[in-house]
């Protein structure tokens, strides 16, 4: 599965946010997408997800675009928001049956990889709970749990880490390495940089709504050489930098 | 995914049906029943008067009925999480709007003939209308409902062309056509049509059922629907589900800018931008001064209108009392290093600023009303000015103490 951004425009009312937005995610790649607060990182998985229309450019998947189908574009999607937005009404139980449902899922195999999910996040024992009442950490867990329940080519994720304790982190940096290592692609937004140091193949540092660099670590390690070893490091140049413009 | 309505349909009707108890309690029905006959009598006595020819009378119903279309709104029944939920069904959402656009049309079809029955009788005594041209009347209005639901479905898609889902023009200038057609020319041009138009936008729907969804204005638009619901019910009783919605109102910042930034200002920094942006309370002080202010315009008399002036008064200052506690769940009011009492005194400083605003509009209403009456003139701001400061100072203090030891319990 491919994710191709090209040219993107875009915003939520007429003022754009983001300005000629171009970069990509290869088929069974980890792309972390970098920013500070406000940069547009989540605008940008917005207009993927197709909540948001380009105001100019293309995104494609699989060389689809949202208009020209919209069903090969949105069935092999698995989004986990940044706020975690769950039905007040549905218990967690039934919030795994609605992605059943909303994935065509085989139940049965479904119910197994979902008891599996549950044990790892140590949600086993409220399925019959409410996650609205959760804590924000554990409506995190749901969302993860019911994004990893389906069979999804292209994950998309929205600032996954926060509110996760270290555990879940650990876990779900590992369902994300099992899936990778099935040939799913990853779109993943942060802004814990050592934590996507560690794990993402590729970057895309993305400024004032446009990218300002892309590449694996080495490659941005050459383009900057004098601004340090670690991407930690790196941002903080290339942010700084940006500010003094 | 019409599985999926269904299920959302029986809970929604479980609990309107929760709220529409509590509504329609023996009371409110025995209100409804006199004020219904009272209606109808009155009704059935003005109809004698009438005759036919009154150049006035089309106009009225079109004016009913360009009113009553806008009634009966296309409950969609969509949830926030749906568009992360069901990201992957977006194909399938069409079948799922189907059957709500089915539920829709048939709850606003009902509404419909209910305002049909009520307008016949009128438009056979002044229109001299048959049967027939009341039964293409009837088609007209049903069918223009449906068109009317047709362009809110359309909305939720990513249509091409933008003019499928205008509002103004479905809603309003269609149905202002084919109603001024009906009465001024043939009723049965006007149904033939409306059926010409709902055959076009049905093609039409197979052509935008396939376009990506637009999930934000469709949740906007249900969510929207649902706060109207939640606000009527409110009237009655307590609605959990109505978290208040706030507007920016860059407008008045000017007037918020002149509060002085000092520790004992706190709460009167809280007060003032909560009531000013607050839309329910906002929205309240507002609609009462329009309201207010209208009937002083219209009445004129040496008591009455200073009577009406502070029943009003009173009536906006009591809206505004529960404010007080608006920001107690709020955990930094309790973390604040401030006292109860600057509480007060802010909370009365906020009240008296925005009684003297209505007291002031009031005045100046009744005063250029009545500028020959002396009395009235005096009157009126002596009962206002007397009114504000012992609402303020001596009323408002004991009915928060009270609301106070009721809410410790």
């Amino acid at each position: 599965m491919t994710l191709e951004v090209s040219n993107l425009v875009g915003g939520y009312s007429q003022v754009p946010v983001l300005n000629d937005v171009s970069f990509d995610v290869k088929n069974g790649e980890l792309v972390g997408l970098i920013g500070l607060n406000g940069a547009g990182k989540s605008t940008t998985i917005n207009h993927i997800i197709g909540l948001l229309t380009p105001f100019k450019g293309t995104i494609k998947i699989n060389g689809t675009t949202l208009n020209e189908d919209v069903k090969a574009y949105k069935q092999q999607i698995a989004y986990i928001p940044e706020a975690p937005i769950v039905y007040k009404e549905l218990t967690l139980k039934e919030h795994l049956e609605m992605t059943m449902l909303a994935y065509n899922l085989n139940q049965e195999d479904a119910w197994a990889r979902a008891h599996r999910l549950l044990k790892k996040f140590r949600l086993d024992n409220k399925l019959d709970w409410f996650p609205d009442n959760f804590s924000k950490g554990m409506r995190q867990k749901v969302m993860i749990v019911c994004a990893f329940l389906t069979n999804a080519k292209l994950f998309i994720i929205d600032e996954p880490f926060l509110g996760l304790d270290p555990l879940a982190v650990n876990d779900l940096l590992n369902l994300i390495s099992d899936r990778k290592k099935q040939g799913a692609s990853i779109l993943m937004s942060t802004h814990v940089l050592d934590t996507a140091q560690r794990y993402c193949d590729r970057f895309v540092l993305l400024h004032n709504g446009k990218v300002r660099t892309e590449g694996t670590l080495e490659q941005l390690r050459t383009l900057f050489p004098n601004a340090g070893d670690s991407l930690n490091d790196i941002y903080l140049s290339l942010a700084r930098e940006g500010e003094s413009e | 995914m019409k599985q999926l309505f269904k299920k959302r349909l029986a809970n929604h009707l479980t609990e309107m049906m929760k709220y529409l108890r509590l509504v329609f309690n023996d009371y409110f029905v025995l209100a409804l029943v006199f004020l219904i006959g009272g209606l109808g009598y009155y009704y059935s006595n003005a109809l004698k008067q009438l005759h036919s020819g009154i150049w006035w009378a089309p106009l009225l119903t079109i004016g009913v009925l360009l009113i009553g279309i806008q009634l009966g709104r296309f409950a969609t029944l969509v949830q926030d999480p749906d568009y992360v939920f069901l990201l992957p069904q977006e194909s399938e959402m069409v079948y799922y709007l189907r059957s709500a656009y089915r539920y829709s049309l048939v709850l606003a079809c009902v509404t419909q003939v209910i305002i049909w029955i009520v307008l016949m009788p009128f438009v056979q005594v002044t229109l001299l209308a048959t049967t027939s041209d009341l039964f293409y009347l009837l088609a007209s209005i049903l069918l223009l409902k449906a068109i009317w639901l047709n362009a809110d479905f359309a909305r939720k898609y990513r249509v091409k062309s933008r003019w499928v889902a205008n509002r103004f023009l479905f809603r309003f200038l269609l149905p202002l056509a084919i109603f001024t057609i009906s009465f001024y020319f043939e009723y049965w041009v006007g149904s033939l049509l409306t059926f010409l138009i709902i055959l076009f936008s049905t093609v039409n729907s197979w052509r935008w059922g396939i376009r990506p969804l637009d999930w934000r204005t469709m949740i906007d638009d249900e969510n929207n629907r649902m706060h109207t619901v939640y606000q009527f019910f409110n009237l009655f009783t307590d609605v959990p589900s109505l978290n208040g919605s706030v507007r920016r109102r860059r407008y008045l910042d000017w007037l918020l800018r002149r509060i002085r930034l000092i520790p004992e200002n706190t709460y009167l920094y809280l007060y003032a931008h909560g009531i000013l942006r607050d839309h329910e309370m906002g929205g309240l002080y507002f609609r009462l001064t329009v309201i207010g202010t209208l009937f002083l315009v219209f009445i004129k008399g040496e008591m009455l209108p200073i009577a009406l002036c502070l029943i009003f008064l009173y009536l906006i200052g009591f809206q505004m009392i529960p404010f007080y506690f608006h920001f107690d769940d709020n955990a930094f009011v309790h973390i604040y290093p401030v006292t109860n009492d600057h509480q007060m005194k802010n909370f009365q400083r906020v009240l008296l600023i925005m009684l003297c605003a209505v007291a002031t509009i009031f005045a100046i209403a009744v005063i250029a009303i009545n500028y020959t009456n002396v009395v009235t003139i005096i009157g009126v701001i002596v009962g206002e000015l007397l009114e504000v400061l012992a609402f303020i100072y001596l009323y408002v203090p004991r009915r928060i103490q009270r609301g106070q030891r009721s809410r410790n319990i």
